[in-house]
């Protein structure tokens, strides 16, 4: 073989793209070629370097958290069975509210006409003052807009003991029933209170005198949230609820940083929990966690 | 036991079928296995960190949504770098050239080119990884397409061209061109290099 044929096929027979035939031509030729062989090592050197080129790229914490919220918890939220989807559906629903509410005007009309027989049986409804039974909006055939809202007040006055026993349940539950289970809440606190033990760590003043900073109460917090953390997660990996799963993992190093440091710590050491804190974006991530509850629920 | 045991244990191709059967703990999986080639692979395209995230964010969006279209045969790292080249693509094209292009004869690559010790061992110095860094940017897009899949990720040719849907000689001629400019660029600084 020539040098020429072999130079031509060095990169392929680098990158092992060549047939054994020809890589066993090659193989031949390098040995009794050292101006080749040299090339070849210097194709060698390069692909080395290349291979240890750090970008010093990573994957953020917060990134599966956001991927998941476009993909597999819209899946799940799709999924809430046929009745949360049937009810979901803004023209089911829209048409049930219709129909309440004429139901109720309906009611309302019939009470109050009930209650002035006589007055009707003497005069026409224009020659008479308005006892205004009826919204106003109903008889002078105002916008259908109106219509909905006034009847809504006459709705609420209205609504049956039943209704007001299930939504009177506001001071037990915090948000919508049925919805938030008591895991999602006590996690939506840690994760409140964490995002604020963090930004405060994050705005905390570092002296360049290297003073040292009371954290006294930051290193009592974040020992109470560590320990809430671990039982937490652990909860979120048995309920398979992976991206609260990773974010408290993500939050546990920080949390453990924050408790270990002594009561009136060293400012170079908070100044690296706080540059940490910066640099991993996990406020971020954490706010982004709860805006996603916020918008779910 | 923990939803992560027996993560080895499963292939590409089960988790493909179970994130079909809906099971959004495969596609987690496949996230955790996949993300950090992706958004390497992505960064290496557009060289903004930033902007890499979001792309990632946005490869592993689309494939969920489209993994059901996915063939049987295909690998899945090549459909995955398949879908974050189209992805990377669109946000070049959206971008103006002079924002990512570095001339061939930029100071500050070429200024690089001192006498410093080639790197043997361990981590390559942070000036050689500035270096292939913006020697990358400076590529024409295809180039270092083939360059950063070939190189980079070691992809052999016929995933390549499965990613890029280049021709074998095209992609060939490509990535010789393009270990040529690079070894250009950093043969000065690493002491590598020959006449091609």
């Amino acid at each position: 073989m020539k040098c020429e044929v072999c130079f031509e096929f060095l990169e392929e027979f680098l990158d092992g793209e060549l047939a054994a035939e020809d890589r066993e031509q090659i193989d031949a030729h390098l040995i009794t070629c050292s101006e080749c062989s040299e090339s070849l090592a210097v194709l060698t050197a390069e692909q080395e370097i290349f291979a240890r080129y750090d970008r010093e790229v990573e994957v953020p914490p917060f990134l599966w958290t956001r991927v998941a919220a476009h993909t597999v918890s819209e899946n799940r939220v799709a999924k809430r069975g046929w009745m949360a989807s049937l009810l979901g559906r803004s023209s089911l629903a829209g048409a049930l509210a219709v129909l309440l509410i004429v139901i109720v005007i309906g009611v309302v009309y019939l009470l109050s006409n009930h209650k002035a027989p006589e007055q009707k049986l003497a005069k026409s409804p224009s020659q008479l003052p308005n006892p205004n039974p009826v919204p106003p909006a109903v008889q002078s055939g105002a916008p259908k807009r109106d219509v909905l809202a006034s009847s809504h007040k006459s709705r609420s006055r209205v609504r049956s003991p039943i209704v007001r026993a299930v939504t009177d349940q506001s001071d037990v539950l915090s948000s919508d029933l049925g919805y938030l289970d008591m895991d999602e809440q006590d996690t939506a606190k840690h994760i409140e209170q964490s995002k604020l033990l963090l930004r405060s760590i994050k705005n905390v003043p570092i002296a360049d005198n290297d003073d040292e900073i009371d954290v006294t109460y930051d290193k009592a917090l974040s020992r109470r949230l560590l320990n809430e953390n671990v039982v937490l997660r652990r909860d979120a990996e048995m309920k398979a609820k992976f991206p609260t799963k990773t974010l408290l993992t993500d939050l546990e190093p920080f949390l453990i940083d924050i408790a270990n440091l002594p009561d009136r710590a060293r400012g170079e050491d908070v100044r690296v929990i706080k540059e940490r804190v910066q640099k991993t974006e996990i406020v971020a991530a954490l706010v982004d966690y709860q805006d996603r509850g916020t918008n779910n629920r | 036991m923990s939803a992560f045991a027996g993560t080895l244990m499963n292939s590409s191709a089960d988790l493909v079928t179970r994130v079909c059967q809906g099971d959004a703990d495969a596609f987690r999986l496949i996230f955790e296995r996949y993300s950090r080639p992706v958004i390497s692979f992505i960064y290496d395209m557009v060289n903004d960190r930033g902007l890499a995230e979001e792309l990632t964010q946005e490869t592993f969006v689309r494939a969920f949504r489209a993994i059901h279209t996915m063939r049987t045969e295909t690998k899945l790292s090549t459909w995955l770098f398949g879908i974050a080249r189209n992805v990377a693509r669109e946000s070049l094209r959206a971008r103006t050239r002079a924002n990512s292009h570095v001339d061939l004869e930029d100071k500050s690559v070429m200024d690089l080119s001192d006498n410093k010790p080639v790197p043997v061992d361990g981590l390559l110095s942070k000036e050689l990884n500035e270096l292939i860094r913006r020697s990358l940017a400076a590529l024409d897009e295809d180039k270092r397409l083939v360059f950063t899949l070939k190189v980079l990720h070691q992809c052999s040719y016929e995933e390549i061209a499965a990613i890029t849907g280049f021709s074998l000689a095209k992609l060939k001629t490509d990535l010789h061109r393009a270990r040529a400019e690079m070894r250009k660029r950093i043969s000065p600084y690493a002491g590598v290099g020959y006449e091609v």
